[in-house]
C-alpha cells in the first residue's frame, strides 16, 4: 500500500551549483523515496526569486566553483531571512561546500572580494594555498550510535566553527574544516552542512535515510523508522571508498604526480 | 632564454637522447607493452631534459598544437589526413598520449638519429594541464583550442582556472601565427581580444541539428562578461552554440569556418562548410554532432596553416574513428563498440550515439581510479544514464570502481540483481561477450585505462590490430 506521505524537495540553484555530481544527492534521495513508495516533489529555486523556505521540508545547497559561487553569494542575501527562518522551524537541509560556506558569517577567498554568508551557522571560512583534494572518512554520533561516512574533498576553504557549534563528524582521514582541528562538516537542528562530495548519499544510504526521515517528520510529524531497503551496492561501495580513503590517509591530494604508473 | 648547446657535447646527447628513445619506443612494441605513445620521449626526456626544445627549434616543419576537453584525438587525426592530402609530411601523436612524455614521442619517433625534424608538419595533440610546459617548448605556429568542458576537476582544478591559462597562451601568440577557436563555446570565443595572432573562428550556424535549451550537464551558460545567464537561440551540445547575453549584449562572433548544413545518421554525417577558401561538402564516415565540431575545427586549422582543401573531402571521406572512439571491432560472431568516456560530456555524447541504434544494448561498463583517469567519479552522477536502463539488455561492470559504477547503475533504475560485477577487466570482457547473442553487438563504455586494457585483451585475441599498427 503506498504510503500517503511526499517529500517537499528544494533544490537550491541547480545550474549554478552541482559542479562535482552532487545531483547524485537528488537522485539518491527520490529512489530511496520511491523503492518505499514515498513520493517526492522537486522545486528547483535560482537567483531573483525568494520562496518560503519554511514550506520545503528538505533543502539541498550545494557546492559550485568560485565564479557560480560568486552569483549564488550575491543573490542568497535576499534570501536569507527566509532560509534561516526555514532553518529554526527544522527544515532539513544538506549544505555541501559551496553551500556549507555561505551558511556561515563570511567566505573569504584566497584572492578577491569577502562574500556574505546568510549567518545561519555560527562559523566562517577562508580560503588557504593548500587545496584538498582527497577521499575523505569521517565518523558521526547523530543517528544512533557512530557511524562513518565517505567522500571526496575537493576544497581550499578552510572553515572554522564558533564554540557552540557541533561539527558534523570527525576526521578519520582527509583534511576536514580546515585540516588541523579534527573536526569535519557542522550540524545545527536539521542543518548537517559538510565537504564530503562523492556525492555523499548514494554511498552513505545510512546519511541519506535520516535526512529522508527527518524531512517527513518535518511536515508529517511523528512517524515509524523507515523501513530498510537491500543496500548490497551501497554497502559495498562504501567500503571500497573507505579503504581508499585510509590508504591515502595524511596525503593533501590524492594525484601525487607519478607520471609512469598507471 | 632557449639554451640551444651548438657544441660537440651538446648534439651528442641529443642524439644519443633521440637513438635511446626511439629504441624504448622499438622495445616497447616488440614487448607488446604499448610502446611508441610516450615511453620514447620518457627516455629521451630522461637523457636530455630539452630535447623537444631543441629539435623543434631547429626544425622548418610547422607545429600545431591540439587542445581542449573533448575532441583532440579526432580533431588531429582529421587535420593530418587533410594535410596529408595536401602533399604535406606530417608527425603526430596518434593515440591520445597527450601528457609531455608522450608530446615528446611525436618529436622522436619523426626526427633523425641526429635529432633532426625532416617533415612538413608536428601535430601536438596535448592535454589541458600539459598546455603549460609544452607550448613553451613546441612555440606553436598555430592552437587549436576544440571546447572546454568539466574534466576531472581532481586533476586540473577548476575549468575557470584551466581557461585562464590558455587564454594567456593564446594572448602570447606571436602575429604571424594562429589561433583557431571554437566560436560557439561562450568562454573559448572570449579569449585574449587583444591577442596578436590571426583569429580563426569555427562553429555550427545549421538549423538542422542541435536543440533549444542547453542540458543540465552544460558548464558555462552564463555570460563571461556580465555572469547574466545566456539566451540560445540554438544549442548544440552541452553549452556549444548560438548565444547571446541579453544584459551586456555579448554574443558569439562571426564565424569563419560554419558549418551551414548537416545531416546525421547513427553512423556518419554529411556536412556542408563555408570557409574563406570556399564552401566545401564533406561526407563524415564518424557519427555524432560532436564529430561535426571535430571537422569545422581541423578545416578551420587547416585554413590557418594555409593548406590547399581541394582533397579535402577525399582525404576525410575515409577517416577511421580514433581509437576507442565508438570503435567498430569485429570480436568473432559478433561485434564489439569500444566507447572511451572520461567526462559527462563525452559521455553523454556518447550515449546519445549508441541510442540512436536499433534494439536492446548489451552493455559493458568500466572505470578505475589511476593518475590518468582521476580519482573522483562524482561526475558519473551528470551523466544521463538513466536514458540507457530502458535499453538495457545485460550489463556488466568492471575496473577498480566497479562498486561504485555498479551502484550508479543501481540509482539509474537498473535492478540490482541482474547487475554482473566483474572487477578484471579481461574476465569482464568475457562474460559480457556470453551474454550477446550471435550477431549481436556489445557496448563497451569506458574511462582510459579500462578501455586499453579491454583493446589489450582484444588485440590477443586477434580482433583487432594494436593501436601503434594504425
Amino acid at each position: 500500500m503506498p504510503k500517503p506521505w511526499t517529500l517537499r524537495i528544494c533544490h537550491l540553484y541547480p545550474s549554478l551549483l552541482g559542479v562535482a555530481g552532487d545531483r547524485g544527492n537528488l537522485i539518491a534521495i527520490q529512489q530511496r523515496c520511491a523503492w518505499r513508495d514515498i513520493g517526492t516533489e522537486v522545486t528547483e529555486v535560482g537567483v531573483e526569486t525568494v520562496p518560503d523556505f519554511s514550506a520545503f521540508d528538505l533543502i539541498l545547497f550545494h557546492g559550485g566553483q568560485d565564479k557560480e559561487m560568486d552569483v549564488a553569494a550575491k543573490d542568497v542575501g535576499d534570501k536569507a531571512e527566509s532560509l534561516r527562518q526555514a532553518v529554526e522551524t527544522d527544515v532539513v537541509m544538506l549544505a555541501v561546500c559551496a553551500g556549507y560556506q555561505l551558511l556561515g558569517h563570511y567566505y573569504q577567498p584566497f584572492i578577491g572580494p569577502r562574500l556574505a554568508g546568510i549567518e545561519a551557522l555560527d562559523l566562517y571560512t577562508v580560503g588557504g594555498a593548500r587545496r584538498f583534494m582527497n577521499h575523505i572518512a569521517i565518523e558521526c554520533d547523530f543517528a544512533g550510535g557512530t557511524r562513518s561516512l565517505v567522500g571526496f574533498e575537493n576544497h581550499s576553504g578552510q572553515t572554522r566553527l564558533g564554540p557552540e557549534l557541533q561539527p558534523l563528524g570527525r576526521v578519520i582521514a582527509g583534511g576536514g574544516n580546515n585540516g588541523e582541528d579534527g573536526a569535519e562538516g557542522a550540524r545545527y537542528r536539521q542543518v548537517y552542512a559538510t565537504y564530503l562530495h562523492g556525492p555523499v548519499l548514494p554511498k552513505n544510504p545510512w546519511f541519506t535515510d535520516h535526512l529522508i526521515w527527518q524531512g517527513l517528520r518535518h511536515r508529517y510529524g511523528e512517524i515509524e523508522p523507515l523501513s530498510p531497503l537491500p543496500d548490497g551496492a551501497e554497502e559495498r561501495a562504501h567500503e571500497a571508498a573507505l579503504k581508499l580513503a585510509l590508504r591515502m590517509k595524511g596525503k593533501t591530494t590524492a594525484l601525487e604526480p607519478t607520471p609512469w604508473r598507471r | 632564454m632557449v639554451a640551444v648547446q651548438n657544441g660537440i657535447l651538446g648534439s651528442a646527447r641529443l642524439s644519443l637522447a633521440v637513438s635511446a628513445g626511439k629504441l624504448a619506443g622499438h622495445t616497447g612494441r616488440l614487448l607488446r607493452v604499448g610502446g611508441g605513445t610516450s615511453l620514447p620521449g620518457m627516455v629521451a626526456r630522461a637523457l636530455d631534459p630539452d630535447v623537444l626544445r631543441k629539435m623543434v627549434g631547429s626544425t622548418r616543419a610547422r607545429k600545431l598544437v591540439v587542445t581542449g576537453s573533448n575532441g583532440k584525438t579526432t580533431t588531429c587525426r582529421m587535420i593530418a589526413a587533410l594535410a596529408g592530402a595536401a602533399g604535406q609530411r606530417v608527425f603526430q601523436n596518434r593515440t591520445g598520449s597527450n601528457l609531455i612524455q608522450g608530446i615528446t614521442s611525436v618529436a622522436v619517433n619523426g626526427a633523425t638519429i641526429g635529432g633532426r625534424l625532416d617533415t612538413d608538419l608536428l601535430i601536438f595533440e596535448t592535454d589541458e594541464a600539459t598546455m603549460r610546459l609544452a607550448v613553451p617548448e613546441v612555440k606553436p605556429d598555430a592552437i587549436v583550442v576544440t571546447n572546454i568542458f568539466r574534466d576531472q576537476l581532481d586533476r586540473f582544478g577548476e575549468l575557470y582556472s584551466v581557461a585562464a591559462s590558455l587564454e594567456a597562451m593564446i594572448g602570447e601568440l606571436p602575429a604571424e601565427s594562429s589561433a583557431i577557436l571554437n566560436a560557439d563555446d561562450p568562454l573559448i570565443a572570449s579569449f585574449a581580444p587583444e591577442a596578436k595572432a590571426r583569429r580563426i573562428y569555427f562553429g555550427v550556424r545549421s538549423e538542422q541539428v542541435g536543440a533549444a535549451v542547453p542540458e543540465h550537464a552544460a558548464d558555462t551558460i552564463r555570460c563571461v562578461r556580465c555572469q547574466h545567464d545566456l539566451e540560445y537561440r540554438k544549442v548544440y551540445i552541452s553549452h556549444l552554440g548560438a548565444y547571446r547575453c541579453p544584459n551586456c549584449g555579448y554574443e558569439r562572433p562571426p564565424i569563419d569556418v560554419a558549418v551551414t548544413h548537416a545531416e546525421l545518421s547513427g553512423t556518419a554525417s554529411t556536412v556542408e562548410l563555408e570557409t574563406p577558401a570556399g564552401p566545401l561538402r564533406l561526407h563524415l564516415p564518424l557519427p555524432g554532432l560532436h564529430n561535426i565540431y571535430n571537422a569545422a575545427a581541423a578545416v578551420a586549422a587547416a585554413v590557418g596553416l594555409g593548406l590547399d582543401l581541394s582533397e579535402a573531402a577525399a582525404a576525410l571521406a575515409d577517416l577511421r574513428p580514433a581509437f576507442g572512439r565508438l570503435e567498430e571491432i569485429t570480436a568473432g560472431e559478433r561485434n564489439v563498440v569500444l566507447g572511451f568516456v572520461k567526462n559527462p560530456i563525452s559521455y553523454n555524447t556518447t550515449l546519445r550515439t549508441v541510442l540512436t541504434r536499433p534494439g536492446r544494448k548489451h552493455v559493458l561498463a568500466a572505470h578505475s581510479n589511476t593518475v590518468v583517469d582521476g580519482e573522483d567519479f562524482a561526475w558519473l552522477w551528470d551523466v544521463d544514464l538513466e536514458e540507457l536502463t530502458p535499453q538495457l539488455a545485460s550489463l556488466v561492470v568492471s575496473g577498480t570502481k566497479a562498486e561504485e559504477v555498479a551502484m550508479r547503475f543501481k540509482y539509474a533504475g537498473v535492478d540490482e540483481p541482474s547487475i554482473q560485477v566483474v572487477p578484471d577487466r579481461p574476465a569482464a570482457l568475457e562474460a559480457a561477450l556470453q551474454n550477446v547473442e550471435s550477431g549481436g553487438t556489445l557496448y563497451i563504455l569506458s574511462g582510459y585505462t579500462p578501455t586499453h586494457e579491454l583493446r589489450r585483451a582484444m588485440v590477443q585475441r586477434g580482433w583487432v590490430a594494436p593501436f601503434w599498427e594504425e
